[in-house]
C-alpha cells in the first residue's frame, strides 16, 4: 500500500472522531472482534479466517476511555512516522507516547503491554499492516541452512553464520531467496533443541533449512516460514514439545493465530506437518521414565484446544485424548535420555523417512 | 407566653400523689442494682437524678426547662456536683420528702410513661453522698412566691425521713431549684458512660430543653434548645385489652370495685365498650354479669381468648409522649450535625399486660454523628428509655439487639461499626421492661424487638435512597473527571491527525462530557421518583401488618 493511502486512512480515522465530536454524538471506533466467537475455521484452506463481528470502542464509556484515548494517541504517531518515513519499533512507538497526563499522576501508557494490541486493533480497524504503520517488533526467532538470502542489497549465505545462524527480523517483506539447496524446512520449537541439532551439524547432513520459533513463533517467523514454503516449494515440518502448548505454537504455524486471523492468508503455512514429540514416540522410544506429569493448567489448555474447530482433525484428537489419559507430557530434549545424538541421527531422519508425522 | 402560663400547674398538685414505700434498708443493700455502682455509673447515675427530677418537674409544670450541671473535682475520687434548673421548685414542706425520703414515687402506682422510671430518686443521691462522705446535701429552692429556702439535710436511714440540719429562709423573687452534693468514690471521664454524653445524650432527646455543663476542667458546654414545644405532660391510661394476660386480668379482677364482670371490663380496660363486652359475652360459656371477685382462671383465659378474636381500636396514645419526629430531626441536626439524617416515630403497639409502647428510630450519617476513637471513627448507638438516655449494660440490652439484628448491608452500609453513624432508639412506654433494676437495659419482648426492628428497617431505607443518590453523584463526578483527564490527550491526538485546531476540538469534547454528564442526572432523578414510589419492603424483613391491622382497624 502506498504511503499517501495510508495517511489518508490514518486522517479519515481522526476525522470522523473529531465530527462526532463536534456534533455533540458518541466518538468511536469500530474494531473488527479478535474474540473466538468471531474466528472461523476455513478447512477447505485449512486457516483462520476473521468474521465480521465488530466491537465499537467508545470514548464516553469510561471503561474504554483510556483505550480510547491511546488508540488515538498510536494513531496520530503512526501518521508521523509515515510521513516521516521512518520505521519505529513497537517498543520506541511506546516510548514516544509515554508521558505523564497533565494534571494527574497518570502515565499514558504504563507498560508496552497496553500499547502493543492496540496496534493490531489499529492494523485490522484500517485494514493496513504493521510493516504499512512503519511499525517493526523485535527480531525474534533464528534460520540456519543453505540458503542465501539478499537483504537490502547485501547477500547473506546462511550456511555460513557459525553456530549462530540468521537473526529473523519482525518484517521480511523485502527479502530475496537465492541458491537454495534444501529438502524441506525444520522448525523448532526450543532454541536449546535447535543448539542440538546445530551442532550434530543436521541441516547439512540432511540438506535441510531450520528456523528456531524460540518459543511462540512471532510474526517476522511465520511469514519467513510461510514465503519459504509457497515461492520456494519446501515442504515445512514442524518439531515441538509433545504438550498442548507445543501443538498450539504448530497450530499458529500452521493455521494462524485468533489474534492475528486477519492475516492467516500471509503467515500460516496450512501444509505443514508435525514430527513429534507425541504420546505415541514415549513408547516407540521407550521414555516413560523422562515424561513429567500434567498441570492443571496443561489438562486445562488440553480441554481448550479440543473445542477449537482447527483441532477437530482424528489425528489430532486421538493424540489429545492419549495425553489426557497417560496424564504426561513429553519435551524435546527428553530424547537426550538416549544420547545427546539421538534426536539427529535416528530421532529425526527415521520419522520423517517413514513419514511418520501428523498432519 | 400566656398559654404556658396558663398551662404551669402549681407544685403543691405534684406532689399530691406521693406515696411512701421504705425502701432505705433496700437502698443500703442493693447499691448496685439503682445505679450506684462502679465509680463512673454512681456519678453519670447522680447526674441523671438531679437532670431527669428537672426535666419531669419542667414538663408537668410546662415550663421550658434549662438546666445547668457543674461538675467540680475537690480530690482524687472526691468531686462535688451542682446542679440548678428553672422548674416549678419545690414548696417547703414537701422538701424533706423529695430530698430526705426514699420513695418508690407517683410513678410506680400510675401507668404513666416518667423519664424517672429509672433510677431510685433523687433521695437517692443524697443517701449517696452521706455514706460517701458523711456530709449533708444543700438544697436552695423556690416556687416563685418571693420565699426561697436553703436547707441542708440528711437521711435517717432507719427512720426513713429526712434529718434537716439547716434551714435558712429569705425573700426574693427567682424560681427553680439548686442542688449542692459533694460525692467520693467516683470518678469523672469523658467515655461513653460519662456524665458529658449522658448530657449529650439527653439534649438529642429532650429538644426543648436547654442543657449547660460544666466539666471539672471548667470546660462549659452548652446544649441548645432546638425547640420551644414543651412535650406534654404523660397522664395515666389504663390497660388495652390486646395482649393482655391472663393473671393480668385475675389480678385486676380482685381489686375493681365493680360488681359485674362486664362493667369491670369497661372500667378497667381501655377501648372496651358496651358493644365489646356483648361480642365476648357470644365468645365465653359463662354469663359476664356475675361478680368480678369471682372469676376463675378457666374463665379469664375464655375472655382472653375472645379478645383475641375481636378487633379493637389502638391503644390510646396519650399516655404515651413520643418525642416526635420534627423535635428529634431538630435535635439531630442541633447536635450532631449530620450529612443526613432520617427519623421514624412507629405508631403505638402494646406489649405484655396491654401496655402500650411506641418506637423512635433515627440515623445520622457524617457530620459529628459516630463516635470517634483513636484515629478512627465507629458507630454508636444511642438506647433512650422515655427520652432518658440509657448508658450502662448496652451488651444485653434489646435495643443493641435489635440494632445489630438488621443487616445494615442491605442498606448500603458495608462497614456498619466502623461508620460515622449514630443511631437513636428511644423507647416509649407507660412501663418498659428492664432487665435489672438498674434500668439501663430493655429486656428483650418480642413485640418490642419486632418494632424496634421496623423503624430501625425504615430509617434504614431512607438511608439507602439516600446513600444510591450520593454514591450516583459520586460515579457521575468520577465518570467526568476520567473523561476530561483523557480528553486534553485525546483532543491532541486528533488535532495532530486532522490537522484541526487542538483548543477547538478540547473545548468541544468537554461540552460533549458535561452535556453526557448532566443528562445522566436527569435520567436518574426521574428513575428516583419512580424507584421510591415502589420502595419495596425487602425480603425476609418484610413487615407483617396483618396483626397491626387488627389492632388499628376501626370497630
Amino acid at each position: 500500500m502506498e504511503r499517501q493511502k495510508v495517511i489518508s486512512k490514518l486522517t479519515h480515522l481522526g476525522g470522523e472522531i473529531t465530527d462526532e465530536i463536534m456534533l455533540h454524538g458518541s466518538p468511536k471506533i469500530r474494531i473488527p472482534q479478535r474474540s473466538i466467537g468471531n474466528i472461523h475455521f476455513n478447512e477447505k484452506e485449512n486457516l483462520l479466517e476473521l468474521g465480521d463481528k465488530m466491537s465499537t470502542r467508545s470514548f464516553l464509556n469510561v471503561a474504554h476511555s483510556r483505550k480510547f484515548m491511546q488508540t488515538i494517541l498510536i494513531a496520530s504517531k503512526c501518521k508521523e512516522f509515515v510521513s516521516r518515513n521512518k520505521t519505529a519499533s513497537i517498543r520506541e512507538l511506546y516510548y514516544q507516547l509515554k508521558h505523564t497526563i497533565p494534571g494527574t499522576r497518570e502515565n499514558t501508557f504504563d507498560d508496552q503491554s497496553e500499547s502493543d494490541p492496540l496496534i493490531v486493533d489499529l492494523e485490522i480497524a484500517l485494514g493496513v499492516l504493521r510493516e504499512e504503520l512503519h511499525l517493526k517488533a523485535d527480531d525474534k526467532g533464528t534460520l540456519i541452512g543453505r540458503i542465501t538470502i539478499e537483504d537490502s542489497g547485501d547477500f547473506i549465505d546462511c550456511s555460513k553464520l557459525g553456530r549462530s545462524g540468521l537473526s529473523i527480523p519482525s518484517i521480511v517483506e523485502h527479502y530475496r531467496f537465492h541458491d537454495v539447496e534444501a529438502d524441506y524446512v525444520l522448525v523448532i520449537e526450543t532454541g536449546a533443541m535447535f543448539d542440538r541439532l546445530v551442532e550434530e551439524k543436521y541441516h547439512l547432513k540432511n540438506n535441510c533449512i531450520m528456523v528456531s520459533t524460540k518459543g511462540q513463533a512471532a510474526r517476522g517467523c511465520r511469514r519467513l516460514v510461510h514465503r519459504l514454503n509457497h515461492e520456494l516449494k519446501l515442504p515445512v515440518i514442524a518439531f515441538t514439545d509433545g504438550d498442548p502448548w507445543g501443538y498450539y505454537i504448530y497450530s499458529v504455524m500452521k493455521a494462524g493465530s485468533m489474534a492475528l486471523a486477519h492475516e492467516s492468508k500471509r503467515l500460516g503455512t496450512p501444509k505443514m506437518k508435525l514430527v513429534g514429540m507425541t504420546m505415541t514416540d514415549i513408547d516407540t522410544y521407550g521414555l516413560e521414565r523422562v515424561t513429567e506429569k500434567l498441570k492443571d493448567i496443561d489438562k486445562k489448555r488440553i480441554n481448550e484446544l479440543l473445542q477449537y474447530p482447527w483441532f477437530q482433525k482424528k489425528e489430532w484428537k486421538k493424540e489429545l485424548s492419549l495425553m489426557s489419559k497417560k496424564g504426561v507430557r513429553i519435551e524435546q530434549q527428553a530424547l537426550a535420555s538416549k544420547s545427546l545424538e539421538f534426536v539427529a541421527e535416528e530421532y529425526l531422519p527415521e520419522k520423517i523417512e517413514k513419514n511418520i508425522m501428523l498432519p | 407566653m400566656i398559654t404556658m402560663e396558663s398551662r404551669e400547674k402549681h407544685a403543691d398538685e405534684l406532689f399530691k400523689e406521693f406515696r411512701e414505700t421504705s425502701i432505705t434498708e433496700f437502698f443500703r443493700k442493693n447499691r448496685a442494682h439503682l445505679g450506684y455502682s462502679g465509680k463512673l455509673r454512681s456519678l453519670t447515675t447522680v447526674v441523671h437524678e438531679i437532670v431527669t427530677n428537672a426535666l419531669d418537674a419542667c414538663e408537668e409544670a410546662g415550663i421550658l426547662p434549662e438546666i445547668q450541671v457543674r461538675i467540680d473535682a475537690l480530690n482524687s475520687e472526691h468531686y462535688r456536683v451542682f446542679g440548678a434548673d428553672n422548674g416549678p421548685g419545690i414548696p417547703l414542706k414537701h422538701i424533706s420528702d423529695v430530698f430526705g425520703k426514699m420513695l418508690a414515687g407517683t410513678k410506680f402506682h400510675r401507668n404513666v410513661q416518667l423519664r424517672g422510671q429509672q433510677g431510685i430518686g433523687i433521695a437517692g443521691v443524697t443517701l449517696f453522698s452521706q455514706i460517701t462522705t458523711g456530709k449533708p446535701i444543700k438544697v436552695r429552692t423556690s416556687t416563685g412566691n418571693g420565699r426561697v429556702y436553703e436547707i441542708e439535710l440528711m437521711i435517717d436511714i432507719t427512720k426513713n425521713r429526712a434529718d434537716i440540719l439547716s434551714k435558712e429562709e429569705y425573700s426574693q423573687y427567682w424560681r427553680g431549684t439548686e442542688l449542692d452534693v459533694e460525692l467520693k468514690g467516683v470518678k469523672f471521664n469523658l467515655s461513653e458512660r460519662g456524665p458529658f454524653e449522658y448530657l449529650r445524650r439527653t439534649a438529642i432527646a429532650n429538644p426543648h430543653a436547654r442543657i449547660i455543663f460544666i466539666d471539672p476542667e471548667g470546660r462549659k458546654t452548652v446544649f441548645e434548645r432546638s425547640s420551644e414545644r414543651i412535650p406534654k405532660p404523660p397522664m395515666a391510661i389504663k390497660v388495652h385489652p390486646k395482649g393482655l394476660e391472663v393473671d393480668d386480668l385475675i389480678n385486676m379482677s380482685k381489686v375493681t370495685k365493680a360488681r359485674k364482670v362486664s362493667s369491670f371490663l369497661v372500667n378497667t380496660l381501655s377501648r372496651m365498650s358496651n358493644a365489646k363486652v356483648r361480642e365476648i359475652q357470644e365468645h365465653v360459656s359463662f354469663d359476664l354479669n356475675k361478680n368480678p371477685r369471682r372469676l376463675t382462671w378457666a374463665e379469664c383465659e375464655e375472655i382472653i381468648n375472645a379478645i383475641e378474636k375481636i378487633k379493637f381500636l389502638a391503644p390510646p396514645t396519650e399516655g404515651l409522649e413520643a418525642i416526635g419526629e420534627e423535635q428529634i430531626r431538630n435535635a439531630v441536626l442541633n447536635i450532631l450535625d449530620p450529612e443526613f439524617e432520617a427519623v421514624v416515630t412507629r405508631p403505638p403497639k402494646v406489649h405484655s399486660g396491654g401496655i402500650p409502647f411506641l418506637v423512635e428510630a433515627a440515623i445520622a450519617y457524617g457530620g459529628h454523628a459516630g463516635r470517634v476513637i483513636g484515629d478512627g471513627i465507629k458507630c454508636e448507638i444511642m438506647r433512650f428509655g422515655n427520652k432518658a438516655p440509657l448508658l450502662f449494660d448496652a451488651g444485653g440490652c434489646a435495643i443493641t439487639k435489635a440494632v445489630n439484628s438488621v443487616e445494615w448491608k442491605r442498606y448500603g452500609i458495608r462497614d456498619f461499626e466502623n461508620s460515622p453513624i449514630t443511631i437513636f432508639v428511644n423507647l416509649v412506654s407507660t412501663y418498659i421492661p428492664y432487665t435489672s433494676a438498674g434500668k439501663q437495659s430493655v429486656a428483650e419482648d418480642r413485640e418490642i424487638m419486632r418494632e424496634m426492628r421496623f423503624a430501625l428497617m425504615e430509617v434504614g431505607r431512607k438511608f439507602q435512597v439516600y446513600h444510591s443518590r450520593k454514591r450516583r453523584a459520586l460515579e457521575r463526578e468520577a465518570r467526568k473527571q476520567i473523561l476530561l483527564k483523557y480528553s486534553i490527550e485525546l483532543a491532541s491526538g486528533l488535532a495532530k491527525l486532522t490537522n484541526k485546531n487542538e483548543d477547538k476540538i478540547l473545548k468541544e469534547l468537554q461540552n460533549l462530557i458535561e452535556e453526557r454528564i448532566t443528562g445522566m442526572e436527569i435520567e436518574e432523578a426521574e428513575e428516583g421518583i419512580a424507584g421510591e414510589e415502589l420502595e419495596p419492603t425487602l425480603e425476609g424483613e418484610s413487615e407483617d401488618n396483618s396483626e397491626a391491622h387488627r389492632i388499628e382497624e376501626v370497630e
